[in-house]
Parts: C-alpha cells; sequence; structure tokens
C-alpha cells in the first residue's frame, strides 16, 4: 500500500510537472485540406505583400535583422502578417499575395535575401519568416476572413549557390583576370557571376580555353551558400552554366543564360526538372491549401516548360479538390505580345505540333500536355504605357484606348483548361484577367520623386507636392479598382510610401504605425467596397467611352478618359467611370461641344457613388452624358436604381 | 648490387650501401675536425643499427617526440633510480623541503621522497620494522621550474640550439609546474587517497614580452588510492601523466611517457622490490587524424551554422610494466623493468574535399616492447640505466602523435621506431658525472626515405666539481649528429655550376662544450636544486647540420654559436607523475 501510494505521488508529480511547463503540441494540426475557395478570380484584390517588410510578428525568428540597412533582414514574419490581417480586412484586401517562402541563400555580397527570391531549398521554409504551423496558420487565419493566398514562386533559377572554376584553382576567385586573345589586355570576370557564352562558361589557362568550366557549389551554412534542394538540383546537368545574361534581346541568353546577380538559371527544359518543379511547388499548396501562385521571371523559361509546368499543377490539384487555381506570371517587359505570350492558350496560338510532342516527351502520367499555359500575367506593358505614361508624366489617354485594344489578340480569348473560372465554372479568359498594378517591388513607387522621375513640375522642375501627387495616385487608384482585371496594390501604397528604386521602395510597414486614418488607406478602402458594391466593375464587361489625344491647356478633355462596364458576367450592373488625369484643370469628356455617348438608356439617371453629395448624371435622350470634373478627380456613376 | 645491401632507398633506387660500414670518412665533406672522435662513434652507432640495416620507408615523425614542454616537469629531477614501493612511498606525507631535512638525504635539496639513494633500502626494510605511522592528512603544494635569460652575444636571444629530438637541457625555455595534492588517510579502510592537480606553464612570460595572457595546461587531474582493498594494491583514476625513469640530462623518459585520461592498478609486493603496473587510457591529439569538425545545416531548419563531428576516434593506450629490484649489500642494488604498450585507434570516416563524399580511415595499431637495467648504489644518487624502447605501427609516432607517411593502406604498419638509452649519474668526493647517451631510428609507414626519416643520437657528459657545500663548477660537453632521408646537396658558390646532390642522406653534426659555474642553496649534489646558474655553451654547428636550417635562418649561416645567460632550476615536492 505504502509503495503504491508512493507511486501514486510520483506519477501526480510528474502530470503536474508536465503541466506546469505544458505539452508540446501544435495549436493547429498540419493536416490541411485542400478546398476551392475562390469564387471569380475577378471579385479579388490583391494586397502584395514583401514579408520581412510587413510586420516582424515573432522576435525568436530575427536573425541578422539590421532595420536601418534597406537591404538586410528587417524582421517581419508569417506571424505579424496574421496579427494584422484586421488591417488588411478594414482596407478591403481579398487576397494576399507573399513574397517567396522557400529557404533562400540567407545573405550574399553583403546582402539578404529578405525577398526570397534566392531559393535555396525549394523543399523548406524560410526560417526567418517562421515555420511550416506559422505559414499554415497564416493561410488558415485568412481563408477564415475569406481572404485568399497566393503565393510568389520562381521556377527560372536558383540562389547564387555555385561558382564557375573558370581557372581550375577550386575556389572562387573575383575578380578573375582574363587575358584578352591577341592582345596585352586583361579584363576582369567573377567566376559566381561570369559573362554568358553561348557555349556555356568555358573554363580558361593562360594558354586557352580547356572546355566548359566544372561548378563548385558552395558550402557555408552560416550564409546558407549550400547544395539545393531538392536533390536533383545538385546535379551540374541541372543549370544552364552559360554565364550572366547581358542581352535580353538575345533568346538563348533571354532563356539560358543566369539571371544577373548570379542566379543560377535551372535548365527547365529537362523533363526530371519540369517534374521536380511540379512537385515542389505544388507540394507547398498541398501543406497549406494557398490559392495560387504568381510566377517569378517567366519570360526567362521556354514556353514548354510553362505547358508542363501549369497543367501539371491544375490536375495534381484538382485531383485533391482544388480548382480554380490561379497562377499569373511576371514578365518585367513593356511589350505587350511578349507579355502576352504566356497566356496564349487553345488555340489562340498554338505551339508547332512538333514542340508540342518534344514537350508531351516528358508527361509520364498519360494525360497529354495541350497549348494552355498561365492563366494571367502581372500588366506590365499597362503599367509603363498607362499608369507610369498617363497617370504620372501625364500623357493622352489615346495610350489607354492603344494598348487595350490590342487585348485580346496580345493575350487570348480562350480560358486554360482547368484553370481560373467564374462563378457557372466556366473559363474566364486571359485577357480578362490580367492583374493590374501601380507599382511593385521593382519599380519605384508612383509617389516617388527622385531624381530624374516623375510626376515633377514640368515648368519649375521641382517636385510636386504630397497633396498633388497623392490626388495624382488616387487618381491611378481609381482606374486600377475599376477597369478590367484584378487590382493588386503593392502595400505601403495605402500609406503614401514614396520609395524609389529596389531597395528604396521596400520599406518598413510597420513605420507608419498601420493608420488606417490615412487618406490613402481611406481612398483604397472606399474603392475596395465600390468594387464589391458594383460587379460591373469586377466582372462586366469593359468598353471604352472616352480617350484624348489632347493634353493642352484649353482643350476641354485633355488627359480625360472614360469607360462604362456591364453584361459578361456581371448581368444587368452597370457603371461607368469617368477620370480627369489632368493636374491643373477641370477636363470632361467632351470636344467641339458633343459630350461623350454612353451605353445606358436615354433618361438613366446615373448617380457618382465615388464623391461625397451623390451628384446625379441624367443621360441625354441621345444618349449623351455630361460631366466636369476638377483636376485630378474622377467619378464612379451607377444607375441611381442600382445604388 | 644486392637489394639486402641497401641500408637507405628511395623508391627502388638504391643510394646506400650497408655493406660499407660508415665511418668518418663517410661523413666527410661535411665534418669539421672537432667533431671527429664523437661523430665516428656516434657514425658507427648509427650506420650499424639494425634499423638501418633494412630498406626503408617514408617517415614522419616528428623528430622530437617529447618535447620539453611535452614530458618535462616534475620528474624533471634525478633520474629515477629503483623507486620504492610506490603504494608505500605515496601514503607517506610528501617531502618538506626544509634545509634541515634534505641535509639528511643524500641527494640533499632533491625532496622527491621516491629517491632510490636512500629511500629505496628503507621502503624495502620498513614492513618489517614497526608499523610506521599513518600517513598525514592535508594539503601539499610542490613545483618543478626552470628560468633563464640568455644572449647569443649578438644581442639576439639565447636559442636551443639542438638538432636532435632530446638535447641539453641548459638551454631550455622556461617552464614551470605547480602541483596541488590532497591527502587523506582513511582509517575505516587503511586506505590512503591523493588528489593531484598539476598546472603547467612554459614561455614567453609576462616579464619577457609584457604580454598579461598565459596559457596552461592541465598535466595531472586524478586521484590515487592506496592501499585499497588489499595492501599494496593502488587503483587511479583521472587525466595524468604516467611515467617511469628519466634520463634528466636529455630531459627525456626514454621507456614510458604517456598522457592519458584513463585509469590504472599497481600492485606492490610485500617485499617491497617488486611491482606491477597496469594502466589503460585514451587520448584525442587535435588532428583530422582523430577528429574532423564540420559546418551544417542546423537541423529543423534553423538558422545558422551546426558543427558536426564527423571523424571522432579516440586513441586507445594500455600499458604494462613489471619492475624488480635485487638487493646487492647494504644499499645497492640491480633494477630489471620490461615493459609495454599497446596503441589501437578505431576505422572512422571523414569528409573528402569534395563536400558531401566521405572516406573510410582504416582502423590502426601498434605496440610498443622494451626494458630497463639498472644499477644504483642508494648511498648517493650514482646509478646507471640501459632502457630499449622499440615501437611499432601507431605507437612510433607517440602517443600524443598522429600517424603520418602512411602506409599503402592508410594505416600506419611498417612505422618504427628504436630507441636505445643509456643514463647515469656518479659522484664521489667534491666529483661528480652526470652522462647521458642516445640513438634514435625511426621509419615512417610509407616506403622509401624521406624527410621524416631520421636516424640521430647524442652523447653528452656534464661532470661536476663542487668547490665547496654551496656550489662549483660544470662543464657540458656533447656530440649529436642526425641523418635524414634525403640526398645531400652541397652547397654552391654564386656562378659555380651546381652539383648533383650527394648519394649519401644528408647528414649534420654537432659538437658543444659549456662551463656552468653554479650555486646550489640546499648542498652539493648533481641533483640537489635549486641550482642557480651562469651559463656558457659554445656550439659548432657543422655543413650538414647548418643545411637542415631553412635559408636565412642564422643557424643555417652560422658555424660557431654562443649562449650566454643565468638559469634557475628546482623542484619542489614534485614527483607525482609517476605511476610505474
Amino acid at each position: 500500500m505504502n509503495r503504491a501510494r508512493s507511486s501514486a505521488a510520483i506519477l501526480g508529480l510528474v502530470v503536474s510537472g508536465f503541466g506546469s511547463t505544458g505539452c508540446m503540441e501544435f495549436e493547429d494540426p498540419p493536416e490541411v485540406e485542400l478546398k476551392t475557395n475562390v469564387v471569380d478570380w475577378r471579385e479579388e484584390i490583391i494586397y502584395q505583400v514583401l514579408i520581412d517588410r510587413f510586420a516582424d510578428g515573432d522576435w525568436g525568428n530575427n536573425f541578422s535583422v539590421y532595420p536601418s540597412a534597406p537591404g538586410k533582414w528587417h524582421g517581419g514574419d508569417w506571424k505579424g502578417l496574421e496579427q494584422r490581417l484586421d488591417y488588411l480586412d478594414e482596407l478591403g484586401v481579398t487576397t494576399l499575395w507573399i513574397s517567396p517562402v522557400v529557404k533562400n541563400v540567407y545573405t550574399d555580397a553583403g546582402f539578404d535575401a529578405y525577398h526570397g527570391y534566392w531559393a535555396q531549398d525549394l523543399t523548406q521554409p524560410a526560417p526567418q519568416f517562421g515555420d511550416l504551423a506559422a505559414l499554415q496558420s497564416l493561410v488558415k487565419a485568412a481563408h477564415g476572413r475569406n481572404i485568399k493566398v497566393i503565393l510568389d514562386i520562381v521556377t527560372n533559377h536558383m540562389g547564387q549557390l555555385f561558382f564557375y572554376d573558370i581557372n581550375g584553382n577550386g575556389q572562387a576567385d573575383d575578380p578573375l583576370n582574363q587575358s584578352v586573345p591577341g592582345t596585352p589586355n586583361v579584363f576582369k570576370e567573377n567566376e559566381y557571376d561570369p559573362t554568358y557564352d553561348v557555349r556555356g562558361v568555358q573554363a580558361e589557362t593562360s594558354l586557352g580555353e580547356s572546355g566548359l568550366a566544372p561548378i563548385i557549389f558552395a558550402h557555408d551554412p552560416a550564409s546558407n551558400h549550400m547544395p539545393p534542394f531538392p536533390e536533383i538540383l545538385q546535379n551540374p546537368l541541372a543549370y544552364n552554366r552559360k554565364g550572366r545574361t547581358y542581352n535580353f534581346d538575345d533568346p538563348d541568353q533571354l532563356v539560358r543564360g543566369d539571371f544577373p546577380g548570379g542566379l543560377k538559371d535551372v535548365n527547365t527544359e529537362l523533363c526530371p526538372i519540369r517534374d521536380a518543379m511540379v512537385d515542389a511547388y505544388t507540394r507547398w499548396i498541398e501543406l497549406t491549401d494557398i490559392d495560387g501562385f504568381r510566377i517569378d521571371t517567366v519570360k526567362h523559361v521556354e514556353n514548354g516548360f510553362w505547358r508542363h509546368f501549369t497543367q501539371k499543377v491544375r490536375q495534381r490539384l484538382a485531383a485533391k479538390g482544388k480548382t480554380n487555381f490561379f497562377m499569373f506570371g511576371e514578365a518585367f517587359d513593356g511589350r505587350d505580345q511578349l507579355v502576352g505570350s504566356f497566356t496564349k492558350n487553345g488555340n489562340d496560338a498554338p505551339p508547332p505540333a512538333d514542340e508540342l510532342a518534344t514537350d508531351n516527351q516528358c508527361v509520364t502520367d498519360g494525360v497529354p500536355l495541350t497549348a494552355d499555359m498561365l492563366d494571367s500575367v502581372f500588366y506590365f506593358p499597362q503599367q509603363f504605357q498607362v499608369i507610369r505614361d498617363v497617370f504620372r508624366y501625364r500623357g493622352p489617354t489615346s495610350n489607354i484606348q492603344k494598348l487595350w485594344a490590342d487585348r485580346a489578340v496580345n493575350y487570348g480569348v480562350t480560358p486554360a483548361q482547368g484553370g481560373a473560372v467564374n462563378a457557372s465554372g466556366q473559363g474566364v479568359s486571359p485577357q480578362k484577367l490580367l492583374v493590374n498594378f501601380l507599382d511593385n517591388h521593382d519599380v519605384p513607387r508612383f509617389l516617388f520623386t527622385g531624381a530624374g522621375m516623375y510626376p515633377e513640375d514640368p515648368i519649375f522642375g521641382t517636385p510636386l507636392s504630397l497633396e498633388t501627387r497623392r490626388k495624382m495616385l488616387h487618381n491611378a487608384l481609381l482606374f486600377l479598382f475599376t477597369e478590367e482585371g484584378i487590382p493588386c496594390v503593392y502595400y505601403g501604397t495605402e500609406q503614401d510610401f514614396q520609395g524609389g528604386n529596389d531597395p528604396g521602395n521596400r520599406e518598413d510597414l510597420w513605420t507608419s504605425g498601420y493608420d488606417m486614418a490615412a487618406p490613402t488607406f481611406q481612398w483604397i478602402r472606399r474603392l475596395s467596397e465600390i468594387r464589391r458594391k458594383y460587379p460591373a466593375l469586377s466582372k462586366g464587361d469593359l468598353q471604352i467611352l472616352w480617350a484624348s489625344d489632347r493634353t493642352g491647356p484649353s482643350d476641354p478633355d485633355a488627359n480625360v478618359f472614360a469607360f462604362e462596364r456591364t453584361g459578361g458576367d456581371a448581368g444587368d450592373s452597370y457603371s461607368i467611370v469617368v477620370i480627369n488625369a489632368n493636374i491643373e484643370k477641370e477636363g470632361s469628356p467632351e470636344f467641339g461641344g458633343q459630350p461623350m455617348q454612353v451605353g445606358a438608356a436615354p433618361g438613366t439617371v446615373l448617380v457618382d457613388v465615388l464623391n461625397e453629395g451623390g451628384q446625379t448624371y441624367p443621360v441625354t435622350n441621345d444618349g449623351r452624358l455630361s460631366i466636369k470634373l476638377p483636376p485630378s478627380s474622377g467619378a464612379v456613376l451607377v444607375p441611381e436604381s442600382q445604388r | 648490387m644486392r637489394r639486402d645491401d641497401a641500408i637507405f632507398t628511395r623508391g627502388r633506387t638504391l643510394v646506400y650501401r650497408a655493406g660499407v660500414r660508415r665511418s668518418g670518412p663517410e661523413f666527410g665533406p661535411r665534418r669539421s675536425r672537432l667533431h671527429g672522435v664523437p661523430s665516428a662513434l656516434l657514425a658507427a652507432a648509427l650506420c650499424a643499427s639494425p634499423s638501418l640495416a633494412a630498406a626503408q620507408t617514408e617517415p614522419t615523425v616528428d623528430p622530437k617526440p617529447a618535447t620539453s614542454e611535452g614530458a618535462p616537469p616534475p620528474a624533471d629531477a634525478p633520474p629515477a633510480p629503483p623507486p620504492a614501493p610506490e603504494a608505500g612511498k605515496q601514503a607517506d606525507p610528501p617531502a618538506t623541503n626544509d634545509g634541515a631535512a634534505a641535509q639528511k638525504r643524500e641527494g640533499a635539496g632533491d625532496v622527491k621522497p621516491a629517491e632510490p639513494k636512500a629511500e629505496a633500502p628503507k621502503a624495502a626494510e620498513a614492513p618489517k620494522a614497526a608499523e610506521p605511522p599513518p600517513p598525514e592528512s592535508g594539503f601539499f603544494l610542490g613545483s618543478y621550474g626552470r628560468v633563464g635569460a640568455a644572449t647569443d652575444f649578438r644581442k639576439r636571444p639565447g636559442r636551443d640550439a639542438d638538432l636532435v629530438a632530446r638535447g641539453s637541457r641548459l638551454d631550455e625555455s622556461p617552464y614551470f609546474e605547480l602541483d596541488v595534492q590532497r591527502q587523506d588517510y582513511w582509517k575505516a579502510t587503511g586506505t590512503t587517497t591523493r588528489a593531484v592537480i598539476t598546472l603547467g606553464t612554459s614561455a614567453p612570460l609576462f616579464h619577457y614580452n609584457a604580454d598579461f595572457t598565459i596559457r596552461m595546461a592541465v598535466r595531472n587531474l586524478f586521484l590515487q588510492a592506496n592501499n585499497i582493498v588489499t595492501k599494496g594494491l593502488s587503483a587511479w583514476v583521472g587525466s595524468r601523466m604516467y611515467r617511469g625513469d628519466d634520463a634528466y640530462l636529455i630531459d627525456y623518459w626514454p621507456l614510458d611517457n604517456l598522457n592519458t585520461m584513463g585509469g590504472g592498478l599497481r600492485y606492490d609486493f610485500a617485499n617491497g622490490r617488486t611491482f606491477i603496473a597496469w594502466h589503460a587510457g585514451l587520448n584525442q591529439p587535435r588532428t583530422g587524424f582523430f577528429s574532423q569538425t564540420v559546418a551544417r545545416t542546423p537541423a529543423l531548419n534553423q538558422v545558422g551554422a551546426a558543427n558536426v563531428n564527423i571523424l571522432d576516434r579516440q586513441k586507445f593506450i594500455t600499458s604494462l610494466k613489471a619492475s624488480h629490484v635485487v638487493k646487492v649489500g647494504e644499499t645497492a642494488g640491480v633494477k630489471a623493468v620490461l615493459y609495454g604498450e599497446l596503441h589501437d585507434i578505431p576505422s572512422g570516416q571523414r569528409e573528402t574535399e569534395v563536400k558531401g563524399a566521405f572516406e573510410t580511415l582504416p582502423a590502426d595499431f601498434g605496440y610498443v616492447v622494451g626494458a630497463q637495467f639498472g644499477a644504483f648504489t642508494g648511498r648517493d644518487a650514482s646509478h646507471v640505466n640501459l632502457f630499449i624502447r622499440y615501437a611499432g605501427g601507431a605507437a612510433a609516432y607517440g602517443e600524443f602523435g598522429t600517424p603520418f607517411q602512411l602506409a599503402p593502406d592508410r594505416t600506419s604498419a611498417g612505422a618504427r621506431e628504436l630507441w636505445i638509452t643509456l643514463s647515469g649519474n656518479w659522484e664521489t668526493g667534491p666529483l661528480g658525472l652526470m652522462a647521458a647517451g642516445y640513438f634514435r631510428s625511426f621509419r615512417d609507414a610509407s616506403e622509401g626515405l624521406d624527410y621524416n626519416d631520421v636516424d640521430e643520437g647524442i652523447i653528452m657528459a656534464r661532470p661536476h666539481f663542487f668547490l665547496t657545500e654551496w656550489g662549483g663548477i660544470a662543464t657540458e660537453i656533447s656530440y649529436q649528429a642526425q641523418q635524414r632521408g634525403v640526398r645531400y646537396q652541397p652547397p654552391t658558390p654564386p656562378g659555380q655550376p651546381i652539383p648533383a646532390p650527394t648519394n649519401d642522406p644528408v647528414m649534420g653534426g654537432l659538437f658543444r662544450i659549456g662551463f656552468v659555474p653554479f650555486l646550489n642553496p640546499a648542498g652539493k649534489g648533481s641533483y640537489s636544486r635549486p641550482q642557480l646558474r651562469l651559463i656558457y655553451l659554445l656550439t659548432h654547428r657543422d655543413e650538414g647540420a647548418r643545411s637542415m636550417y631553412p635559408k636565412d635562418d642564422v643557424f643555417s649561416l652560422r658555424e660557431w654559436e654562443h649562449f650566454f645567460g643565468v638559469g634557475v632550476e628546482w623542484w619542489f615536492n614534485a614527483q607525482t607523475t609517476y605511476g610505474g
């Protein structure tokens, strides 16, 4: 009996001991059920988050953090983002595009991989942002608020993981002196990032070339310059090994050259590599139930890869219950045809039969590839030709009309099979799914006023006031939230961040105090509400009502643009958007005394739902509409009956 | 040429005929006339060496096996005579160092309790006499130290000029040890325990370079229990220098000199003149042969780098020693020791320069067999000891050594080392004569000869003339020579054609004579310490010896070398290292 009592006492102590320290278990079990969380991607409002700069929710993962240096880790993480979902909910955001989650080379040449684009291990989360449980928790919390999540991925290249041993001495020489044949001259080369050579980077001695230079993977755990994962990426054949691209107009350099900065180009033409990329990135979806991919540097990868990757990802996820998985690519390029070439599905621009046959040699599951590729792309041509040239440079609004005129041809009218769909399950064509944006992490922010950058006073050359620039920004945001496609807001825009080029445009959001009363925050919140309230603004077909070549001070329609949206998947919902991008004078969509013709029936009374006061505008008997807008302003008109 | 005639080979090229006994003329071109007689003697020994008679392989041994700092201290004391039974000895409280006590012993000033001279007979007879009082309990301090300051007459520091592994003590750099002991007699069991902490450090010292930092080693940290379980049985566990008798003049323990962490047992027979001792221990020299630590990404996707031991193997050493003293007359005796060691290194693997690729390191093995024969008078410190030690395999590289220049199977099989050492002291009236000499032949495990294959030796004598009880004058005369397994390239004056290397292995010789007036506060005696010295050494280095130093080293340029300075050496109660 005594022994039994003693045992019970010891057991009690042990149990209470465990109780006092807490049991080791995660709050959210890792099992994730894949679901389709999106009805129609056109209803979404994307918010781009650079995780390292958004919110620091866990100081436990702040390794080597230097907030004063723009190019270093600052401490933001997934937990911080989760803790700030209220802020985003209030802003009206419905989808988060989060920066890459995979483990990176931590630091290179004094710069850190806070952005996430220097992948080292495609199978592990970046520990600076948290662990898998934190990422799962973020996604789950977002879904709990009906906020979707898009994951940023890179398939074109890996981080700076190896060097080309050009001189064969087994060490990375920087710089390496190389002789110029036939001359006494030498030039400096860098074995981590040597110049492109169509034959592959050549080994070279003082006596001349000696064949392909071997590559040597670095081994430095502290900076995570370690051999990559999955393991197939440790095979030298997994890379094109041609050196740094210096001419992006050369197709071979574009596709097979290393990305400047020593980012090693993956040989995505190899079937095992294609499968490895599908496996590696689909796994993240299976682990988290994330809803889409934003894919980096798509123009640096051959179309065959995109056919394989997108179709196999869709098929694999659909088999597990996830459809309407959205994939849009980034081609940092102003050429509309080029950017649109990645969304040519079906018969829009089918590849040659032999090319498709070659691609199909990589298929092992018996489901042959079609011509389909991405659902959408980041609309970079619009960023250059409209956001920059019209809204910042105050160019003619006819630019918009010209750009959009080729939209169907350049981006395609055929939805990807198994790709993005509408509420009825019908595919949505790429031309209606373009992801629109004002700025992002690769371009200066809209409000930037640095040297040589617009907007600036054209006469005195001094920067425009913040108030003026903010009005211009609000006008551009109005355009972004009402045009066809999906709006994407870069974090910090709502707080009037004004950073210039990378890394100046990657400010810490916490310096704003997450001010929800900030004027631009409130403006975006309002635009979000309007967009959600009036289906025409997200799903209606778009018809340009007014565009003008005129920008002169006496031109009544200088910098004025107007379009109406209705029909399509929006039913009867109707709206007109009128924008005066001129910062100095009133503007009106009229010329020669003739106001613009609209599609609304004569007698329809339209009401401005954007501005205070709810001013009304009747459609005349001949179907015209008169409206005058102050400088840098706009209006969203809907039938009073739909208000 | 018959292959069995060859004693040195370079690969398959025979370069040296053993059939010709190499006497003086063989070393002629590089020999000073001053070196004639001693070098002839030594050369004869070298050439007659059995190890030389076999075709060799490449060595590697650090030609200086046990450095002065590595092995010297406490026992830097007199050449250990036939020791009193260790158990009984250690059961006694450490001897005091008061002058009176020193006076009572012929080793005046040498406070080693185990001094053979007077102690051995006493110890042998003690058990038969009245029961001795129990050992004193308490803390005891001991120390060994030597300090010196010298110049070369050119205003540069005096420098140890020895060519061979073990040379004169007079030009050795400062070294110091502090012994802290705690001894307790446990009435309940009759056992005496002794915990020993020995801290050692070496030059440079603060007053020389103003550097406030110090590197200190824990040379001992063990506890020994005497008369445990049964009378005469002792056991120890800890980290320990484990040594037998030394050859004082050359600062060396010719038979056994181990540094391990482990333990041991010793049984002293009731006759007080016989014991056997066994020990087993581990060590892990800090080289890539035993351990390799690499950086890896931390587990569970943590940031940073973690160290991982890919290779982590220890050397296991066990030794067995048996010693017996035969009494001769009242105090004298003859001593015989048989000794053996086994060294075992397990197999392991390490990462190659190609990251992620591993190679296997095979297990390795070594052994030592040796013997000691000695005689002592027991009336004073007069004695003579002959040591013979042969080591094979991994043991040839020493207990702290790392096998190098390996055999094709990447083991140390084939490596071998022979030491033959003679050491002694004779004192009569105002005269004393200390003498020592050794011959050493080392071959590493690789085939053919190379720089690390070494034959060397020294003969040395230090006569003392005690002018009074408190001091006198000593001289030290020595000749040392070394031969290495590379061919000699004669120097060539500028502009002259460069001759072909000789067919002979390079050999250098060094003759030295010194004058050492000294003061012995504890009274006269060759081993009387402390001893304050004024030292002058004159060294002649022959051409072969100069060729063994790199270009621009002054030793490669100078034929004559001076060493002038002062020195002091002491030992107080410092004898805790002896285990066998």
